[in-house]
Order: structure tokens, then sequence, then C-alpha cells
């Protein structure tokens, strides 16, 4: 359980954007259906700029899973004074469907950094009750643990972060 | 013994001349007492085996630091010699990574790199770059930390870029105001395609 974790808090997302939690969910993301997302590598801007396909596990159809991508180092990682900036919400996602199944709370923005190498995390949330989950005021300065509490989500069941940089930003060094 | 010999006489006194010289005879008594092994009271060598050279009456030069190994930083002029003169073949024990660079470059390959990770935040970089940056990295947070007018000249004589050294100086307060030392991070990552080099993220804590 541990060995799956690891990524996460030496990535820094747990401590700056969930707590820690026990993954009991299991969750794909993949982009253009070729790419996937595995913690902490890089995909380039041009393959994310349309939604991905977000398959989860869970035991049945009856449980409602909420999924939230945010951006924790905006408008740069080294003064992220917007932190964190909000992506995409779905609500009310049937367990062991993908993300379409779902009802977009907050429609899909493509990512955009400008400065340095952004994080992207996706974090699942198990649902309470179906049609508990409202939307936030505003994406910017969005805050993933009082989105959960405000709504009564818990600790994730589930998350993964994928890094980005500017198309034409220097990686030969 | 400074006048100026202006007697006639060329015959010099040995005498005089052996007492003037420092004596090294207590080498060759001490090998006989290791081999005896007795522990009365003998005299005692010190560790070292090469005779002390005449260094005269001037005073160390205040620069020279004969203790500190650290020849690298960036406010060090002279070269160190810190093993007695002596050299070596291999490169047992010196801590000093090369990045198979020349000295000059090597200075100027770190300077681009803390500069780049204080202006951007986070960056990606090999393995060996990245764990050589570390040091550079907290010197110039420690700098900061400081605050004083030497220090923000020392600083803004290392990082390429102006901007980045006052902001640093102005935001290192309320960021890194708590932690001591470790301002960095460095996660290691796929390796890059070109040549496999094993790459990593630092980026600032």
């Amino acid at each position: 359980m541990s060995r799956l974790m690891e990524p996460l808090s030496v990535g820094g997302v747990i401590g700056e954007v969930v707590d820690n939690f026990i993954p009991s969910v299991n969750l794909n993301v993949t982009y253009n259906s070729n790419r996937q997302v595995s913690n902490g590598h890089e995909l380039m801007p041009a393959v994310i700029t349309a939604k991905p396909r977000v398959e989860i596990g869970g035991e049945d159809m009856r449980a409602a899973y909420t999924l939230v991508m945010t951006d924790p180092d905006a408008p740069s990682p080294s003064d992220a004074y917007l932190r964190e900036h909000l992506h995409w919400i779905v609500t009310d996602i049937p367990g062991t469907t993908d993300a379409s199944f779902g009802r977009e709370l907050v429609s899909y923005e493509t990512p955009k950094p400008v400065i340095g190498i952004h994080r992207y995390v996706f974090v699942l949330f198990k649902q309470r009750a179906r049609h508990s989950v409202r939307p936030p005021a505003s994406r910017d300065y969005f805050n993933t643990r009082s989105f959960a509490e405000e709504n009564g989500l818990g600790l994730p069941v589930a998350a993964v972060y994928f890094n980005a940089q500017r198309e034409n930003a220097c990686r030969r060094r | 013994m400074a006048c100026a010999s202006t007697s006639a006489s060329a015959t010099w006194n040995m005498s005089s001349l052996r007492s003037a010289i420092p004596s090294i005879h207590a080498r060759s008594a001490s090998s006989v007492h290791l081999s005896t092994g007795t522990s009365s009271s003998r005299l005692k060598l010190s560790s070292s085996k090469v005779p002390h050279s005449f260094v005269g009456l001037a005073p160390l030069h205040p620069l020279f630091s004969l203790s500190s190994p650290d020849s690298t930083s960036f406010e060090h002029c002279f070269t160190v010699i810190d093993n007695g003169g002596r050299f070596f073949a291999m490169r047992h024990g010196k801590r000093v990574p090369k990045l198979n660079r020349p000295p000059d470059q090597r200075r100027a390959l770190l300077r681009g790199l803390t500069t780049q990770l204080l202006k951007h935040g986070r960056i990606k970089t090999t393995r060996a770059r990245a764990s050589a940056m570390r040091k550079y990295v907290d010197k110039m947070v420690t700098l900061a930390k400081d605050g004083s007018l030497h220090k923000r000249r020392q600083a803004l004589g290392f990082i390429y870029e102006k901007e980045i050294v006052h902001a640093l100086f102005a935001e290192v307060e309320e960021r890194y105001g708590d932690r001591n030392g470790g301002y960095t991070r460095i996660i290691r990552t796929l390796p890059r395609r070109g040549d496999n080099a094993p790459m990593a993220y630092i980026e600032l804590v």
C-alpha cells in the first residue's frame, strides 16, 4: 500500500493538495487513448488539450464518485499565489464505469502552463449520496481539502498526477 | 647573522651553521622507538612524516584558510593545498562533483541552473546536476535569510538576474522562515530519450 503512495508524497501531492489517505479504488486516466497518466511523468501540452478518459474501479454501480482535477502550481511553482487552479469536476460517476457517465459540474479547461513545470492532480472522492456536490464559486484559489469538507466527501479514495510544461520550454538541460 | 661579512676570513664555523638549521634527528630516533614498542616517556613524534619547511617570520595571509576543504565556493580566489602538497593518481574521498566540465564551465553551469530554479520553481535536469545544485540553492536561500547588504551583493554576484535576487530576498522570510535547511526536493523520473540519461525534477520545497 505504501509503495503506491510514495510518488504522491514525494511529489508533494500528499501534503499540499490532500491529506494522507489509503487508496481503495483503481483510477486510470488516459489521454488520446494511448497516453496513460502515471505519477510524476510528463505529458506534452498538445496531448492534454481534450478531456481524458477516466476509468474508475469500485465494487458496484450504485456508489457515486466525484473526480476533481486541479493545478496546485498556479501560476508558477516558485510563487503559487493562485493555488490551486481548478480544471475539471465530474460528479455522480457510477462505480466501475468511466467519467463520461457522470455529470460534469465544472467543464474541462485545457491546462496552459506558462511558467515552470506544473503538476496536474486528479483526485477521486466517494460520495455519500447522489447530487450532494455543489460547484465552487470560482476556479482560482481552490482548496481541495475545504471542497471535500463542504460537500461531505471525506478523504480521497484515489489520486494520480502528471507534470506539464509549455510546448517550447527548454528540455535538454 | 644578518650582518654583511666584511671580514677577510673565509672559513665558516660549522657548529654555528649546524645550530642555525632546525634539527631533524628526532625522526630516526622514533623509528627505533616504534620497533621496540616501549611506552616510557619518549618524545612522541608528530604525525607528519615530512620535516617542516622553514616558513619564515612573515605572518600567514589571512585569506589562506588551511583547514577549509571547500575550494569551490564562489568567494574563494586562491588555490588551497590542504593535503600537504601530496598528489594522488586516484580520486579517493574527493566529493566535489565535476559534471564532466572544467572548473569555469562547471561554475557557470551551476550558476545558471540555480538561477533557473529560483526563477521557475521546478526544473527538470539530470540527476547528477540536480544533486550538485542543491548546495548552491541552499546557499542562496541562506544568504537571503540573512538579508544584509553584503549578503545581497554576494548573491548578486552569483545569480545571473538581479530581479530574481531581489524577489528572493523579499519573499524568503515568509516562505522559509521556519525551515532550517533543505530547501529543495529532488524527484527522480524517467530517463531522457536521446541518451538515456537519468533525469530528475528539482524543486523548491
